[in-house]
C-alpha cells in the first residue's frame, strides 16, 4: 500500500524473500491474540490466497458467529489491500453454542481462524513485496464484553509460484474442513421443514439409513429461532425431526430455515463435512406460539396458599353442583332418622365420610399423577374420558334413583352373612358414600376448582396431594359439620311420610343423570352403544323390582345374575369409541393451529374447552354459549368459534389446556387481536362473556 | 348473584397479576418495581401515555457508548418533553461483578446527564424475563392503550463509534414520531443488539 522506505525493513523483507517466510506481527489485546496468516508463502499474480484472521482468545471468553445469537456482535474484517486486490466476504467456520444465563450466543472459544480469500491482479509485479493490512473488530466477551479492534499487516513476496506456508496451511486447512460445506453435500437426501404452532420442525432423511444424533441448527439470521431454546432430535415416521422454537420476538417473515446443520460426527459416508448449508422453504405457516393468557402463568405461578384456598373454596361449592346435591341430600336426612344415635357415633359417621371424601380424591390423584409420570396426557374429568366408566356410572345412578323411589331395599338382597358383616362395620358405610359423593362429583367442576387443578397437575409431589387434599377437605366440611353439631335437627319436622316423600323426590334429578350419561355414552361411543345400555338399564331395573319384592333367599341368585347380565351387556357395546360428528355448525372443532391460524387474521377467537360428561361445561353450553343476545355479540364482532371437545381423550387438546394452566373443562378463553388472552370463570353467565368480548 | 360475580371477577383480577411474555402487538405486560428510591413504579399507572422501557447495565460497553456520546440522555430529554414516559431497567443479578447499588446506579445516571422518568432495579431478572430482554440497550415501546408496539435494538449501528452512532436511524425515536402522528409504525421489530443481559 504505501512504498517501504526504511532501510532495516527493506533488510528485513530482503532476508524474508530469502527464507521465503510471511512477515506478520501478532496484536495482543487484553483478551485476545490477534494476527493475520496466510496459507502459502507467497502472493502469486492472479491466484486467489487463503488468508486467516486467526483469534486467539484467553480461557472462558469468546468471539462471535456471523449471527451472533441472541447478544454479541460479529468479528468484521475491514481490508486495506493494494490496488487491484479484491476480497471476498468472511467464510465463517460452523459455531458452537454458549450458554449466558437463559439466553444463548452463538461464537467461538478458545482459537477461531476466519479465513477470507484474497485476489490479487493478475498483472501484479512479481519479486515486490506486498503489505496486506486490515482493521479487525470484534465483541469479546465473558461475564463482561469488550469491544476491542487491531491493525493487522502481513507483507508477503510475490513470487510466479509459492509453498505452502510450513506453519500455517495446516491450521488452515483445519478451519477449512470445519467451513459449512454447500447444499450439495446433502444430494440425495430428502429434506423437508414444516412450520406448526411455535416453531418449525426439520426432516433429514439420509439416503442408506446413516446414524445421526445431536443435530443442531444454527440460524443465520437473528429473530427466527430462540437461540437458548433446546433443539429436540429424534428419528420418528421414517425421518430425523430437528423441532426448533420460534424466537418469541420474531424479526422479520419466517419462510425459509437458511443456516447451518451441525453434527458432531458428521453426516455420513458421502460428505466429510461436519456441517452443512441449508436453505430449505417452511411448508406451512410457522405461527407464533399462542400467546399463554393473562391468568395461565398465574395457574402455575399461584403460590401453594391461593391454590390451596381455591381448592377448598371449589370444594365447599361442589357440594351445590346438581350432581351432588341428591345424593348428599339424602345422606343428610339419614340423619333425621339417626336422630336417636349417640352424638360419638354421628361425629365419627361425619369423620369417616370426611375420609371417604379424601382417600377418592387422593386416589384420583395418585392415578392422575402417576398416569402424568409415565408420560400419559390426562387431566381432571379423565375417569369420564372411557365409555365404560360412562357406562357403569349410569347403571349406578340408576340403582341409586330406584333405591330411592324405594323399589328396593339395599339390605334386603344381601347374603345374611354379608348383611350381618355389614351392620357391624357401619363405618364401611359411612367410608363408601364419601366416595360415592366423589364419584358422582366428577361430572361438575365448581367455580375455582379449574386453577387450582390446574396448579395441582403443574405441581408433582406433595403439593399436587396438599391441594387434592384441600378439595376433599372442601367438599366433606359441611356434611361433616353437620354432623358434628346436631342442633339444626330440632328445626326438622319428626320423622315421617314426608321424607318418605322427599326422597323419591330426589330420586328424579338422578333418573335425570342416567339419561344425561345415556347420550353423553351416545356422544362417545355411537348409538349402538347407548341400545346396550338401555337394554342393560332395563335389566337392571328388573333386578332392582325382582329384590324388592322378592325378598325371599332364594331369588338373590336371580338378582345378582340379572345385575351381573346388565354390566355384561352394557360394557362391550361401550367399549367402542365411534364418535360421530359434534357441535353446531358455526364452532369449529379445535386444533392449536387452526387456533393460531385464525388469530393470526387479526380475527378473535374464542376456545370453548367442554366434554359432554361434564355438565358445568352442559349448562354453560346451552345457557350461556347459546344465548340469543350471546350468539349475536359473537357475530357482530366476526369472533371466530372454536370447540375443543374433550369427551373422549385428545393430547392435543390436554396439551392446550396445559398452556393455559388449566387440566380439566369447563376451560373459555378470547384471543382478541393485539390484546392479552382473557380466561372466562368455570361458571359462565351470559354478562361476563359480554363484558369480555367489550373489555 | 350480583355479588357472586363481583367477588369472581376479584379472585379473577388476583389470579391475573403476573402476565404473559410480551409480544409486538399485545398488551404489554404490566409489572411493579421499586425505583432506586424506593418508591413503587407501576406500569399500568402510566396507561394514557406512551412508554419506552429501555434495559440497561452500566457496565456494558454499548450502552456506554450511548450515553458517553450523549445519544441515550438527549432522546430521554426529548421524549419527556412530549410527556413520554422512560422507565430505565437495570436487569444485573446481584451475583454478577456488574451489578450497581441504587447509590451507584443514581450516581451513573447524573454523570452522564441520564433524564429517564424512573430507574429500576430488577436483580431478580423478572421484569427482563417478562419482556424477554437479551441486550443492553434493548428497546420497547408501548402506546397509551399499553399495547406494545416496538421491540428491539435502539439503532441500526450496531458497531461501537461515536460518529456512527449519531448517523444512526434511531428505532425508538423512529417509532415514538409515527405513533403520535397517528402512522402506523414502519419498522416494529428489529433484532436487539448489544451486550447480553446479565440475568
Amino acid at each position: 500500500m504505501q512504498p517501504i522506505e526504511s532501510m532495516p525493513r527493506l533488510a528485513l523483507l530482503a532476508a524474508l524473500a530469502l527464507s521465503g517466510a510471511a512477515l506478520a506481527a501478532p496484536v495482543r489485546t487484553p483478551h485476545v491474540e490477534a494476527e493475520l496468516a496466510a496459507e502459502r508463502t507467497t502472493i502469486v499474480p492472479g491466484e486467489p490466497l487463503t488468508v486467516a484472521l486467526r483469534l486467539k482468545m484467553i480461557p472462558g471468553w469468546h468471539t462471535y458467529w456471523r449471527n451472533p445469537g441472541d447478544a454479541g456482535e460479529p468479528t468484521r474484517i475491514e481490508w486495506r489491500l493494494p490496488a487491484g486486490f479484491e476480497a471476498s466476504e468472511i467464510y465463517w467456520p460452523y459455531p458452537q453454542r454458549i450458554p449466558v444465563g437463559p439466553l444463548a450466543a452463538y461464537g467461538y472459544e478458545g482459537d477461531v481462524m476466519l479465513l477470507s480469500r484474497l485476489t490479487p491482479p493478475s498483472d501484479l509485479p512479481v519479486s515486490r513485496a506486498v503489505t496486506l493490512s486490515a482493521h479487525a473488530r470484534w465483541l469479546v466477551c465473558k461475564e463482561q464484553c469488550i469491544p476491542e479492534d487491531a491493525e493487522l499487516e502481513l507483507t508477503l513476496p510475490t513470487a510466479s509460484d509459492g509453498a505452502e506456508d510450513p506453519r500455517w496451511a495446516k491450521p488452515i486447512a483445519t478451519a477449512r474442513a470445519a467451513l459449512p460445506a454447500p447444499p450439495a453435500a446433502f444430494a440425495g437426501w430428502a429434506i423437508g421443514a414444516r412450520g406448526e404452532p411455535g416453531g418449525a420442525t426439520l426432516m433429514l432423511r439420509p439416503p442408506a439409513g446413516v446414524p445421526l444424533e445431536g443435530v443442531a441448527f444454527f440460524p443465520f439470521e437473528q429473530g427466527k429461532i430462540e437461540p437458548a431454546a433446546a433443539q429436540p432430535f429424534a428419528w420418528a415416521d421414517g425421518a430425523f425431526r430437528l423441532k426448533l422454537s420460534a424466537a418469541a420476538q420474531p424479526v422479520g417473515e419466517f419462510t425459509r430455515l437458511a443456516g447451518v446443520l451441525v453434527s458432531p460426527r458428521g453426516f455420513g459416508p458421502s460428505t466429510t463435512a461436519r456441517a452443512v448449508t441449508i436453505d430449505v422453504p417452511i411448508e406451512g405457516q410457522v405461527t407464533p406460539a399462542l400467546p399463554a393468557p393473562v391468568a395461565a402463568p398465574a395457574a402455575a405461578n399461584l403460590g401453594l396458599a391461593l391454590a390451596l384456598a381455591l381448592a377448598f373454596a371449589g370444594g365447599l361449592i361442589l357440594n351445590l353442583m346438581p350432581c351432588v346435591l341428591p345424593v348428599l341430600s339424602v345422606k343428610v336426612l339419614g340423619f333425621a332418622g339417626q336422630r336417636a344415635a349417640d352424638a360419638r357415633t354421628r361425629r365419627r359417621h361425619g369423620l369417616v365420610y370426611a375420609a371417604g371424601v379424601i382417600a377418592s380424591f387422593w386416589l384420583l390423584a395418585g392415578v392422575l399423577l402417576a398416569a402424568r409420570a409415565l408420560g400419559g396426557e390426562l387431566g381432571w374429568g379423565f375417569q369420564l374420558q372411557s365409555p365404560v366408566a360412562v357406562a357403569v356410572l349410569a347403571l349406578f345412578f340408576l340403582a341409586l334413583a330406584l333405591n330411592l323411589s324405594g323399589v328396593f331395599e339395599v339390605g334386603t338382597f344381601l347374603p345374611d352373612r354379608a348383611a350381618r358383616w355389614r351392620s357391624a362395620n357401619p363405618a364401611l358405610d359411612w367410608f363408601g358414600s364419601g366416595v360415592l359423593a366423589v364419584l358422582v362429583a366428577s361430572p361438575c367442576t365448581a367455580p375455582f376448582m379449574g386453577a387450582a387443578l390446574g396448579y395441582a397437575i403443574g405441581e408433582a409431589g406433595w403439593r399436587a396431594f396438599a391441594v387434592f387434599t384441600a378439595l376433599g377437605v372442601g367438599m366433606a366440611l359441611p356434611y361433616a359439620l353437620l354432623a358434628w353439631f346436631p342442633a339444626w335437627l330440632e328445626r326438622l319436622p319428626r320423622p315421617g311420610r314426608w321424607m318418605i316423600r322427599l326422597k323419591q323426590l330426589l330420586a328424579l334429578p338422578l333418573y335425570g343423570t342416567v339419561g344425561w350419561l345415556a347420550w353423553v355414552l351416545g356422544e362417545q361411543a355411537g348409538a349402538r352403544a347407548v341400545a346396550s345400555l338401555a337394554a342393560a338399564l332395563a335389566l337392571l331395573a328388573v333386578a332392582a323390582w325382582l329384590a324388592g319384592a322378592f325378598t325371599a333367599p332364594a331369588r338373590r341368585g336371580l338378582v345378582a345374575a340379572l345385575a351381573a347380565l346388565a354390566i355384561a351387556v352394557a360394557i362391550p357395546g361401550s367399549d367402542t369409541a365411534a364418535p360421530g360428528p359434534r357441535g353446531a355448525p358455526a364452532w369449529e372443532p379445535f386444533s392449536a393451529a387452526q387456533v393460531a391460524a385464525l388469530a393470526g387474521e387479526g380475527k378473535p377467537v374464542f376456545v370453548d374447552f367442554t366434554a359432554a360428561w361434564c355438565l358445568t361445561c352442559q349448562v354453560n353450553k346451552h345457557l350461556v354459549l347459546a344465548n340469543d343476545e350471546v350468539v349475536q355479540a359473537f357475530r357482530a364482532r366476526g369472533v371466530a368459534l372454536v370447540r375443543a371437545d374433550w369427551t373422549l381423550r385428545d393430547d392435543e387438546i390436554t396439551r392446550a389446556l396445559a398452556a393455559l394452566g388449566r387440566s380439566g373443562v369447563p376451560t373459555y378463553v378470547l384471543y382478541r387481536p393485539g390484546r392479552a388472552p382473557v380466561l372466562l370463570p368455570e361458571v359462565l353467565t351470559r354478562d361476563r362473556v359480554l363484558a369480555a368480548l367489550d373489555g | 348473584m350480583k355479588r357472586n360475580a363481583l367477588a369472581l371477577s376479584f379472585v379473577l383480577a388476583l389470579i391475573a397479576l403476573p402476565a404473559a411474555a410480551a409480544t409486538v402487538g399485545q398488551a404489554a405486560p404490566d409489572f411493579t418495581a421499586s425505583d432506586l428510591q424506593g418508591k413503587a413504579v407501576r406500569l399500568a399507572d402510566f396507561r394514557g401515555k406512551f412508554v419506552v422501557l429501555e434495559w440497561t447495565n452500566p457496565e456494558c460497553p454499548y450502552v456506554r457508548r450511548h450515553y458517553n456520546s450523549g445519544n441515550m440522555p438527549s432522546l430521554q430529554k426529548e421524549v419527556a418533553a412530549k410527556d413520554v414516559v422512560w422507565l430505565a431497567i437495570n436487569s444485573t443479578s446481584q451475583a454478577s461483578g456488574e451489578f450497581k447499588t441504587p447509590a451507584e446506579m443514581s450516581k451513573w445516571l447524573a454523570d452522564k446527564g441520564a433524564a429517564p422518568r424512573a430507574t429500576v432495579l430488577d436483580q431478580d431478572g423478572k421484569i427482563g424475563r417478562l419482556y424477554q430482554a437479551r441486550t443492553t440497550p434493548h428497546m420497547y415501546v408501548i402506546d397509551p392503550q399499553g399495547r406494545l408496539v416496538y421491540a428491539g435494538a435502539i439503532d441500526d449501528q450496531r458497531w461501537a463509534s461515536t460518529e456512527e452512532t449519531k448517523a444512526a436511524r434511531n428505532y425508538v425515536r423512529a417509532a415514538l414520531g409515527e405513533a403520535m402522528s397517528g402512522k402506523p409504525i414502519s419498522v416494529a421489530t428489529t433484532s436487539p443488539y448489544g451486550c447480553s443481559v446479565k440475568y
